[in-house]
């Protein structure tokens, strides 16, 4: 778990993962690209040892695996030929560009499964809430509603079994007319429970005055502290790149693979901004063991 | 000067030529607990919604409401000192998580967090609900649920309450939990409180103030035993509870001040008048040995929902034999409809048997189990199709063949709702609503009945008429299974009573044996007699066991 993380301001977090998928989208260099994958899996690790991660596996395989594949099947420009099939060629260049947008995208798909663990409805309703309060009290109804709806449908199939109309047997024709007639039931009885809903929230003032929130977070010290650390390490590594660095120019002639001195200060200032999870969880650990 | 003052009121729906409410006249003092009730559509809802401005109904009204001697227009600051709390608790949820439910009112008064923060932290500990500010609204129970909602509108600081039959959907307990706190708001805080309820028998104890309605019109008015009196020679004794009830029954003197509301007044009162009962054969118990032929049968039943999640049921024997009246009680997540879902075939269990007429119920077609055993869900708005009453019950004719359309005809007529044919299922009261229900499963002249909590909701009216097609379906041979919270319903009614506890039926016998072993799970009357004679359960019997005091 990274709990010291997920204990920071929802801004921070936030601020962290649009900031790591913004990186990552601007670099394009394979070996920053597969150093930052790799620290991304590792805080997927600590998290929840990859659980999310592995929900994803085959989508991320698939997709990384394509982009992989296509690039060097629909392009041809390079100079380095690896090998010829069916009169096409196959360049090394072509391999290396694919490659380097697969890991963008799987790097990408990993950071979004830590987010996805990291920012939970509840925060980012309070992010929005200050910006769209009609916004949040629709997602909020949203979020109330889908497993409300799911139980509704699975008493109405209950109901409608003991009467006869089920959807589990019968020809497909029966089937799918019985449950249309589920939807609809589903429907009117949720348009009509809705009104008293709307009831009770007008009883309770909604839309008479502007809305403020109740913030269930507060601002402390170290948030911003940590805002400052790695809105530093951020500018540092978007500087670099805006500099051209960290970026492999494969075309017309493919430019070295190794980095040089300056690109690799750059990237140790990017990889520091990724693994901040880990230092804040690790941080924390230390002082942990030093008090007690 | 009162608090609120409706002099001359008369509201009428659109489209409607009888008016809801007429020339209704009622004053709240400030620090009452008021309760109405009458039967459903008597206009007690409409009532308490013209008193809250945001949630008045569309129609014309004509005469005036007084705050604090102010009409309700000009008061419009009035409107933010009521809070209103609904019938079904589910549906005033706003919000999944509770946390966020509880602040939503007073986001939208725009109060600052920090105030929001001091209100949260009061209220929650005053309701001691802190272990439940994080959870889902969903995974509440009803009680808890209505609990949220009461919180939810304390926090934004009422001075008066009104509520719509808070409890109705509510099983004893949680009813009870929910109104000892309207209790300690009113003696502690001084909040006014007005209250539509069916319910009587707890709340004619703690009221101030009761009144009965009646076709939009105040009926009786005046203290509990002021109006308990008065129904009595009005005739209207549906309604009163059953201590009181079996007092007035026995005593002839008028005259008497303090009927007894509560079970420690009716024990003192039975005291100091020396009662003497007489003994009866216990016939009762006799009768239900007779032997009769068991229809479903269960053996060592175990279910549950998910794996992961703690058994429902586990190791549950049962058996229903023809033409009984089986109720089954038990606390909230008891298991109780889990059972009837397994006897209706709709959940299989994971383990155990379970055997319709000698043949395993798996076995059975689909249909065939749907046309031997009738089942009516707690909420009876989900067992509709199609738009009109007329249009469903006609399917279900023509779906099973089991009678002509003439016959179904008079099925309405003798359910006594064949003027409501035309009309949308929706549109139906509750009691209404179950009765139309129970056409259409009629329809498909079932063997055996399973009714799940029937009694929820209705009014002692409707309550009656139940009690009376259920006795004259089982005189016809029906046998009917049912889950009910109604202690007194099925103690009146049934022909046996089981217990679900831990996934089991861990009681079960007649009413008489069973109720009598029992502490919580009894009726008022056998409360009053618990000790004396312990298998008086109904006023009926009791009145028929005491003889008339004449004093």
């Amino acid at each position: 778990m990274i709990q010291r993380f997920q204990a920071f301001h929802p801004a921070v977090c936030f601020f962290y993962y649009a900031g790591s998928v913004t990186v990552l989208m601007l670099l394009q260099h394979p070996v920053a690209l597969l150093a930052a994958l790799l620290l991304i899996v590792v805080i997927n690790a600590v998290h929840d040892r990859c659980k999310g991660l592995r929900q994803w596996l085959v989508m991320i395989i698939v997709t990384g695996f394509f982009l992989l594949i296509l690039n060097p099947l629909f392009n041809e420009r390079g100079q380095h030929v690896l090998f010829v099939l069916f009169d096409h060629r196959i360049t090394l260049e072509a391999v290396i560009k694919g490659g380097m947008s697969a890991l963008t995208i799987i790097a990408v798909f990993a950071v979004f499964v830590s987010y996805n663990e990291v920012m939970t409805p509840n925060k980012l309703l309070y992010l929005f809430a200050k910006f769209f309060p009609q916004f949040a009290v629709l997602l909020m109804l949203t979020l109330r509603f889908i497993p409300l709806m799911k139980r509704r449908l699975a008493d109405i199939s209950a109901v409608q079994q003991s009467k006869g109309v089920y959807v589990s047997g019968g020809n497909w024709r029966e089937r799918a007319k019985n449950g249309l007639l589920y939807v609809q039931v589903l429907l009117t009885y949720s348009l009509e429970e809705a009104i008293q809903t709307a009831d009770s929230m007008k009883a309770r003032e909604y839309g008479s005055s502007t809305r403020s929130t109740y913030e269930h977070f507060r601002m402390k010290g170290i948030d911003i502290i940590a805002f400052l650390l790695l809105g530093f390490f951020l500018a540092v590594s978007i500087a670099g790149r805006m500099q051209g660095h960290l970026y492999l120019t494969v075309y017309p002639v493919m430019d070295s693979l190794t980095l040089t001195g300056t690109e690799t200060v750059y990237l140790t200032a990017f990889l520091i901004y990724l693994s901040f999870p880990l230092l804040a969880e690790g941080g924390g650990m230390i002082r942990w063991r030093l008090l007690k | 000067m009162a608090l609120i003052e409706i002099n001359d009121v008369t509201f009428t729906y659109p489209q409607s030529s009888v008016p809801a409410l007429e020339q209704l006249s009622l004053r709240v003092e400030k620090g009452q607990f008021v309760v109405l009730f009458g039967p459903s559509g008597c206009g007690k809802s409409t009532l308490l919604r013209i008193l809250k401005n945001e949630i008045s109904p569309h129609g014309q009204l004509s005469g005036e409401v007084l705050f604090n001697g102010r009409s309700a227009g000009a008061a419009t600051d009035f409107s933010r000192e009521i809070g209103f709390v609904f019938q079904d608790p589910e549906n005033q949820v706003v919000a999944d998580e509770v946390l966020h439910e509880l602040v939503f009112g007073l986001e939208n008064i725009g109060l600052s967090t920090n105030d929001m923060r001091n209100r949260v932290a009061e209220i929650v500990d005053f309701m001691g609900a802190e272990p439940l500010l994080h959870r889902k609204t969903h995974d509440l129970s009803g009680g808890q649920k209505q609990q949220l909602n009461l919180a939810s509108v304390l926090l934004m600081q009422p001075g008066v309450l009104l509520l719509d039959e808070p409890t109705a959907q509510l099983d004893p307990v949680s009813a009870r939990e929910f109104l000892d706190m309207l209790v300690r708001l009113n003696e502690e805080f001084g909040m006014t409180i007005i209250m539509a309820e069916h319910r009587l028998d707890e709340v004619m104890a703690v009221a101030d103030r009761v009144v009965m309605m009646g076709n939009g019109r105040v009926l009786l008015e005046g203290a509990p035993s002021n109006v308990i009196r008065q129904m009595r020679t009005a005739g209207e004794r549906s309604y009163i509870p059953a201590i009181p009830s079996f007092y007035l029954q026995i005593t002839n003197a008028s005259q008497e001040i303090d009927i007894p509301l509560t079970v420690k007044t009716g024990r003192n009162w039975l005291q100091a008048a020396g009662m003497t009962i007489t003994n009866m054969p216990e016939s009762v118990a006799v009768k239900a040995k007779s032997q009769a032929k068991e229809i479903i049968k269960g053996k060592n039943l175990f279910f549950q929902y998910d794996t992961k999640e703690r058994a429902v049921l586990k190791e549950l024997d049962f058996s229903l034999s023809q033409g009984e009246l089986y109720a089954l009680l038990g606390g909230n997540g008891s298991g109780k409809s889990t059972l009837l879902q397994l006897v209706c075939g709709l959940q299989k269990a994971q383990r155990g048997k379970m055997s319709l007429h000698g043949k395993p119920l798996k076995s059975w077609k689909r249909q065939e189990l749907a046309k031997t055993i009738g089942y009516l869900p707690q909420n009876p708005k989900l067992f509709f199709l199609h738009d009109t009453v007329e249009k469903e019950l006609m399917h279900a004719v023509g779906q099973w063949q089991a009678i002509g359309r003439s016959e179904a005809e008079s099925l309405l007529e003798a359910l006594g709702i064949g003027d409501l044919r035309q009309k949308h299922p929706y549109d139906l009261s509750g009691g209404e609503l179950q009765k139309a229900a129970l056409a259409c499963l009629l329809a498909r002249k079932p063997e055996i009945l399973v009714l799940d909590e029937p009694t929820k909701g209705l009014d002692p009216v409707s309550k009656g008429q139940l009690a009376e097609m259920l006795a004259d379906l089982q005189q016809r041979g029906m046998t009917v299974m049912m889950a009910s919270h109604d202690v007194e319903f099925v103690a009146k009614h049934a022909t046996k009573c089981g217990m679900m506890f831990a996934g089991k039926i861990t009681a079960e016998a007649v009413p008489a044996a069973f109720f009598s072993g029992n502490f919580f799970y009894t009726t008022m009357i056998q409360r009053l007699f618990r000790g004396t004679a312990d298998n008086i359960l109904t006023t009926e019997e009791a009145v028929r066991r005491c003889g008339v005091i004449s004093e």
